[in-house]
């Protein structure tokens, strides 16, 4: 009986549609995402598109997806009789309960299965398609299929199919069980982020129902080649997750038999009893009642209809549902924003508003659809629609109620999401209340991406035959813009509801970048009133499903008064889209990305030739920016002297310069242009001047030129004009020439390259390559320079520029303020104006200044005191400070960075202005100083980068970046003790550990680091701490000095990483030789654990506490294998009356704390402390790179 | 006056649902007979604008029907074979809600109209109460209600009595001979008794033609003389329907009555009887479906 009834069911089931639809639209989904670079799911990086990893992980996303459609079926097995009225027919028969639910369980469920099928199919084809590129491939094997599919995604589909037929026998309602499956979902989506921090991975690798983060938890440092070979075994925390939650589906099987019954359940509909005899209570003839049917009539039909919607929406159970988990997910969103790797944030309204349009999109779009497809198809669903059809009320009468209803219920949507936001500011204490910025900056610009989406739902809904064709246009809708805009086609006049990003900034407001944007909401905003009209022209009324007839029909409809309409609508459609065109195409330059890519491309590969050619260095700069903040335009007039540096004469000069600027003149002493690209086809921005009497060795000559920023109108994409209305910050790079083709300017990503025929990558010059040492990594064309700089901007604005101030004056409303060196600095400079708050310091004769937005004043006590002891401490360890003043400047968060030029810090409002810190965080929490950190970074720089700069070669980086982050550490220390940088470096030692996994061209040692910020800021901070740790700081310090002495401002040749490596190993002795070649030279990672931890109490009262410890210590290649080699050094060892690392852990708790000689392998250690232990540790401090840092701490058990 | 000229119309699944339908109806009361599957329903939905049809046209006096669908809606009170309601709709709400729709724009004579209407059709006293709890029968007359909304000239009822219980089935009826002589009423059913008892002219339609049309008194008379009774075993159906044009055949004790349509005495256990509307009917249907 039972296989016969699961093979009915797995034969009736293979006819529904929806299993073939599903399986097409999963087959295309995958096969998109292997065949088009631009659709990902599983791959990413470096990771072959069929590798084990790629498989797992697509099998595992794709399986949420299928959770929605196997819903579908299995709660069908329980709902369908009730629903067709074949119930009671089948109770009747001598059918058992068991063979009648689990028979159609698993017919159904192995039908949905097939739907799953589609994605390992879709994947061999897809990675056999030629256009592939061959070294993204690995070979096809089948059994990574199998496994993926048994290991991942069947475990997740039997755990929703059961727990949902569960629900479905329950509720035996098919909405309430897809609400659940939805409310599951989102709940799951709430948690995940709710337990996105790393002390929480363990327990969602466990307890995470879909097996993702156990996924992620197996794999989190794999390193590609890990990726491309190895499946995630089935043990482990993951084979008890998948475990853990095939219980739970047993046992939800187990529960829908008991809840289930054969018995009818109650009659829904109790007869009522009428009273046939009562007299009626009124009589009343029908009294003449008039019918109308002009104009005023339908508005009456409208307002009536929009109230009877609004009320069924409003009052619908799902909306409720829907509306509460929303609100769910972006409150979660939103409280834990403000909290980020210990970071602390103001909960600014600008970042909720920022991060509501991101989270909240989702509700509104889910709304959209469902109900799209409830409100055109209720009447039907319900069969009032030959009532109502039949009635004399115009069409419209039903199309437009539909559209406002679902509009206005998605505008409610957008204000609960808002008023979220103010609850979270109010509960986290914040109480400035900016109603304005959530209008401007989130209830605004999603207003006509509402209407939009309303408009769309209810056409697609009224012109296709069924609901659930309505919904998958819909749904095709949404994969289309996402797959679209990444195709190239990313014009926005052309992509529904398409607008252009709209930054925001509070030292700015909305800028002038509001124009655009809105133009587009009015131009959409038009497209959905015709997508309206096209709704009310075709709509469906009678018994007839087809459109033939409906659009045979048209014509009569256009006539009766849509035409006119439509041709009002069409005409403003085209003119809006005119309009935006001259913005976007005629006073701007639109480039596709795919367009901008091929030219990038095509420029690289005319102009790379030029890349080494000899070049002259400048050694004067004179430049005049004349910044127009209202008209968000600039010019800029400069003039260079430049030096032949080199030992031959030199012929040529090539400049370069930025593609959106105009170069108004240039010229050249005694040189004449030679070839100009900017006059050729591709107009690349790059000349070749000749000189008519080649430059002589230490000849020097002058160059002079003028450039502009004239662009008007908007732009499409890359909105940012160069001059802001408040808070401009430009860099020297972004209007003046540079000497050289510059290979910063070509594309980086190695797939993209690829795609463009370019190789793969440009590799930096090796660490031996001596020529090399002739550029350093800034730029090529100088180092240090005499500067003299002239800003202009609106009076009310404060210009900004590397250099003392000499003049500044105020005449007809502008302001002009010179800034002069008084000897070279780094030729990298920033240029700043805005309305600025100055908190002034001091710091010895140094002046201190902060230039902040008023409304940012939560730290600058904070930034002041950082660069205060930076100053001090890096003048007494490294050398004296060359500057006279030190400067932060605020710039808006259209960026968040910091950066370092010569004096002067802007540093972006996104990050330090806006953190919230107190002095007593330090020690009783987790909570970590960004702030001193970030600008005690900055300030290092003054040293490493401004002082002395790096080769452009391999380990360059190592020299600014990696001792600015060494310099920013020893501020944090001593300003807050060890137990702060301690809690930085465990963030910084995952930080490191999860972007190794993700390199796509080499992991290199650090003394080889080719700008991979994960190795020279993260495993930098990491290698330094734990070497000053072995050697002292004094040996470090000393040979920083050294480093110092030998190259501050000192040119080509420039240092090596190599050159503080060698100094660093006559510094230590040979004894550290060893440490020095590891950290240095090697890709080094240790894997030590606690095993056992025992400890018992003696004679004398002490404790005697046993440990057994495994140690183990690998060498890295680029790719991430590993190799073991013997271990043989000191660890430190802990014994700990609380967890280190842990809330208010401090050095109190630390019993014991010694070094012992540790060999590889598992080896017993013995301490005896005074009180009672609680955790002991080896390397309990994560000092070392060590693959799993939460093994080395582990609880004593106390044995008696 | 409804003149239907040609109708013709077939499904995409090539289901001839009405093929060649001439009817011409004037004012009064119109019953239309057929067994299920007959195209009945099909008709109504035609006539009410719900169904374009394939071919052929109808008219409503000066209205084309098919081309002019909107009009026809002003004066049309339609009645679906088979009508669901909006969940926690009162009767009353829904009412009013359908008399905004029917164009009565006006609030206080659409109050009027609703209680009137409500009133007449003896709901007013559960005006109040959920649709969806109504019983069928109260459900029905909650549609006439609604059809009779806006004093349409033609009123088209689909099946109204189908499963409802003989009291609420008489009570409809009287609900429906109420409405005035002026008004072409349409009654769709494949209960005999309706026609007989309602209308002075009725058409039968079988297979998507109309098999006969007339009025029920004439079409009895036309079949005078020629309907004989026998009571057999039922062992013996078999036998009769082969020897004999049984045009019905009913239990009664037990034991089986065939009527059989004949000239003369079919055989000694035959009797005579006075042909009623039903014979009419199954002779009809019998003779179509051996056509």
């Amino acid at each position: 009986m039972f296989g016969k009834v699961a093979s009915f069911e797995f034969g009736y089931q293979l006819k529904n549609p929806v299993l073939w639809v599903t399986f097409i639209a999963f087959f295309l989904l995958t096969f998109l995402s292997v065949t088009n670079e631009y659709v990902q799911i599983g791959s990413v990086g470096n990771v072959n598109i069929n590798s084990p990893f790629a498989i797992i992980n697509t099998m595992a996303i794709m399986a949420i997806f299928g959770q929605f459609a196997v819903v579908a079926f299995v709660a069908n097995i329980v709902i369908r009789d009730d629903e067709t009225g074949f119930a009671p027919m089948i109770r009747a028969t001598q059918i058992k309960k068991f063979d009648y639910l689990f028979g159609r369980f698993v017919g159904a469920f192995l039908a949905s299965i097939i739907i799953m099928l589609a994605i390992p199919l879709a994947m061999i084809i897809g990675s056999f398609m030629p256009w592939l590129d061959p070294e993204r491939l690995g070979p096809l094997v089948l059994w990574h299929y199998g496994y993926a599919f048994l290991a991942s995604a069947l475990p997740t589909l039997f755990l929703c199919a059961a727990m949902f037929f569960a629900l479905a026998t329950v509720t035996r309602s098919m909405m309430a069980t897809y609400l659940g499956v939805i409310a599951f979902f989102i709940l799951y989506i709430v948690m995940s982020s709710l337990f996105s921090r790393p002390e929480y991975e363990q327990a969602v690798a466990l307890l995470e129902p879909y097996g993702l983060g156990a996924l992620f938890d197996a794999t989190r440092y794999w390193t590609a080649s890990d990726r491309n070979t190895m499946v995630p075994p089935l043990s482990g925390l993951y084979f008890a997750n998948r475990a853990i939650w095939a219980g739970v589906a047993i046992a939800s099987l187990v529960a829908a038999y008991f809840l289930f019954s054969f018995s009818a359940r109650g009659s829904k509909k109790k007869q009522k009893d009428e009273k046939q005899s009562a007299p009626p209570e009124r009589v009343l003839a029908a009294g003449p009642a008039t019918q109308r049917f002009g104009a005023g009539a339908s508005l009456t039909q409208v307002l009536t209809r929009a109230r009877f919607e609004f009320g069924y929406l409003f009052r619908s159970p799902a909306f409720i549902v829907l509306m509460a988990l929303g609100l769910l997910n972006a409150g979660g969103a939103l409280w834990f924003s403000t909290e980020q790797d210990g970071v602390i944030t103001y909960p600014m309204t600008r970042l909720f508003a920022q991060l509501l349009s991101g989270t909240f999109t989702l509700g509104p779009l889910l709304i959209a659809i469902y109900y799209g497809g409830e409100l055109v198809w209720r009447d039907r669903e319900r069969r009032v629609h030959e009532i109502v059809d039949s009635t004399p009320a115009a069409d419209w009468t039903f199309v437009a109620p539909k559209v406002l209803a679902l509009a206005v219920a998605l505008f409610a949507v957008l204000l609960v999401g808002m008023g979220t936001g103010v609850l979270i500011q109010t509960l986290k204490g914040y109480t400035n209340y900016e109603l304005d910025k959530y209008v401007m900056w989130f209830v605004l610009p999603n207003l006509a991406g509402c209407f939009g989406l309303a408009a769309l739902s209810v056409f697609l809904q009224a012109i296709s035959p069924h609901k659930f064709v309505g919904w998958g246009l819909m749904l095709l809708y949404l994969i289309a813009t996402i797959a679209l805009g990444q195709m190239g086609f990313d014009h926005n006049l052309y992509l529904y509801g398409g607008n252009p990003p709209m930054p925001t900034s509070d030292m700015n407001a909305s800028g002038h970048y509001w124009i655009g944007p809105t133009w587009f909401q009015l131009y959409w905003t038009v497209f959905a009133l015709i997508l309206v009209v096209f709704a009310y022209l075709l709509w469906r009324r009678g018994a007839d499903t087809r459109i033939a007839p409906r659009l045979r029909a048209m014509p009569r409809r256009l006539v009766q008064g849509g035409g006119a309409l439509l041709a009002a609508l069409t005409l403003a459609f085209a003119g809006m889209g005119g309009w935006i065109y001259y913005n976007t195409n005629v006073l701007n330059e639109y480039q596709s990305s795919v367009a901008a890519e091929r030219w990038t491309a095509d420029m690289e590969r005319a102009l790379i030739q030029y890349e080494n050619a000899p070049q002259p260095t400048i050694t004067d700069v004179t430049l005049a920016v004349d910044l127009r903040p209202r008209e968000h335009t600039f010019t800029a007039t400069g003039a260079y002297v430049i030096e032949n540096r080199t030992d031959a004469p030199l012929a040529e000069v090539h400049l370069s310069w930025p593609q959106n600027i105009d170069i108004d003149s240039i010229e050249i002493d005694g040189a004449t242009i030679g070839r100009d690209y900017t006059a050729e086809d591709e107009g690349y921005p790059f000349q070749i001047w000749r000189f008519t009497t080649p430059m002589q060795p230490g000849e020097r000559r002058q160059v002079r030129f003028t450039t502009a920023d004239r662009r008007q109108g908007f732009r499409n994409s890359n909105v940012l004009a160069s001059v802001q209305d408040n808070g401009t910050f430009l860099n020297n790079y972004a209007f003046t020439p540079v000497f050289g083709f510059n290979r910063n300017t070509t594309l980086q990503d190695r797939n993209v390259r690829r795609r463009n025929n370019l190789p793969t990558e440009l590799r930096m010059p090796t660490l031996e390559d001596a020529a090399a040492r002739r550029f350093h990594y800034l730029r090529h064309d100088s180092d240090w320079v005499n500067a003299d700089i002239t800003v202009t901007t609106d009076a009310g604005q404060i210009p900004i520029a590397p250099g003392y101030v000499v003049t500044d004056e105020t005449n007809n409303g502008r302001r002009t303020t010179r800034f002069r060196t008084d000897a070279p600095i780094m030729h990298f400079f920033s240029i700043q104006s805005a309305a600025y708050e100055v908190a002034e310091g001091r710091w010895n004769d140094v002046d201190l200044q902060i230039y902040y937005h008023p409304e940012h004043a939560f730290n600058i006590d904070r930034m002041m005191r950082a660069m205060e002891t930076s100053l001090d401490l890096f003048s007494r360890e490294f050398s004296p400070f060359q500057f006279r003043q030190m400067r932060i400047l605020e710039f808006p968060g259209y960026a968040s960075f910091a950066q370092a030029f010569a004096n002067t810090v802007p540093y972006s409002e996104d990050i330090g202005f806006i953190n919230r810190f107190e002095e007593s965080d330090a020690t009783v929490s987790d909570r970590i100083d960004l702030v001193t950190y970030v600008t005690a970074h900055e300030v290092a720089h003054q040293w490493w980068a401004h002082q002395l700069i790096g080769a452009d070669m391999q380990g360059g980086t190592m020299l600014s970046e990696t001792f600015a982050q060494y310099s920013a550490l020893l501020v944090m220390e001593e300003m807050y003790g060890p137990d702060q940088v301690r809690r930085f470096l465990r963030y910084e030692l995952d930080r490191y550990l999860r972007a190794r996994g993700g390199e796509v061209i080499e992991e290199v040692p650090l003394m080889r680091v080719e700008n991979q910020p994960y190795i020279h800021y993260r495993k930098g901070a990491l290698v330094m701490y734990f070497l000053r740790n072995e050697v002292g700081e004094e040996v470090v310090n000393r040979s920083l000095r050294r480093l110092l002495e030998q190259f501050a401002f000192v040119g080509a040749p420039y240092p090596r990483s190599l050159d503080f490596v060698n100094i660093l190993r006559e510094e230590a002795g040979p004894e550290h030789a060893q440490l020095i070649e590891d950290l240095f030279e090697r890709i080094t990672l240790y894997d030590a654990r606690v095993a056992e931890a025992t400890a018992t109490q003696n004679a004398q009262g002490t404790w005697d506490v046993v440990l057994q410890v495994e140690a183990r210590k690998f060498y890295a290649d680029g790719e991430g294998e590993e190799t073991e080699s013997p271990l043989n050094e000191a660890f430190e060892f802990g014994v700990f009356s609380a967890e280190p690392g842990r809330g208010a852990f401090s050095s109190e708790d630390v019993l014991a704390f010694e070094r012992r000689p540790v060999a590889s392998g598992r080896q017993e250690i013995r301490f005896t402390v005074a009180e009672e232990p609680r955790y002991v540790g080896i390397d309990p401090y994560n000092k070392r790179i060590d693959r799993n840092a939460a093994d080395n701490v582990m609880a004593v058990t106390i044995s008696r | 006056m409804l003149e239907i000229k040609n109708l013709t119309h077939k499904y995409p699944n090539g289901v001839v649902a009405l093929n060649d339908v001439n009817l011409t109806i004037g004012a009064g009361m119109f019953g239309l007979l057929g067994p299920n599957g007959a195209g009945k329903s099909t008709l109504m939905r035609v006539v009410a604008t719900l169904q374009t049809p394939s071919s052929g046209s109808v008219r409503f006096g000066e209205i084309d029907v098919v081309r002019q669908p909107e009009l026809l809606r002003r004066t049309l009170g339609y009645l679906p074979q088979d009508f669901g309601v909006y969940p926690r709709v009162s009767a009353e709400a829904m009412l009013d809600h359908l008399a905004v729709l029917k164009g009565i724009t006006n609030a206080k004579e659409r109050r009027d109209a609703v209680q009137g209407l409500l009133n007449k059709v003896n709901l007013y006293n559960v005006r109040k109460k959920a649709l969806a709890g109504y019983s069928g029968g109260m459900r029905q007359r909650f549609g006439i209600a609604q059809a009779l909304l806006g004093d349409p000239k033609l009123i088209i009822v689909d099946e109204p009595t189908a499963g409802l219980d003989p009291e609420e089935r008489n009570r409809f009826l009287n609900l429906l001979a109420a409405i005035g002589d002026d008004v072409v009423v349409i009654l769709s059913t494949h209960i005999v008794e309706d026609v007989s008892q309602l209308c002075p002219r009725m058409a039968i339609l079988a297979g998507g033609r109309v098999v006969r049309e007339g009025s029920p008194e004439g079409l009895r008379q036309e079949m005078q003389g020629r309907v004989w009774r026998a009571m057999i075993a039922r062992e013996e159906l078999e036998a009769a329907r082969g020897r004999h044009n049984v045009i019905s055949e009913r239990l009664v004790g037990g034991r089986t009555v065939i009527h059989v349509l004949a000239d003369a005495q079919p055989s000694p256990d035959f009797a005579q009887v006075e042909g009623g509307l039903e014979d009419v009917y199954f002779s009809t249907l019998v003779a179509s479906r051996a056509a």
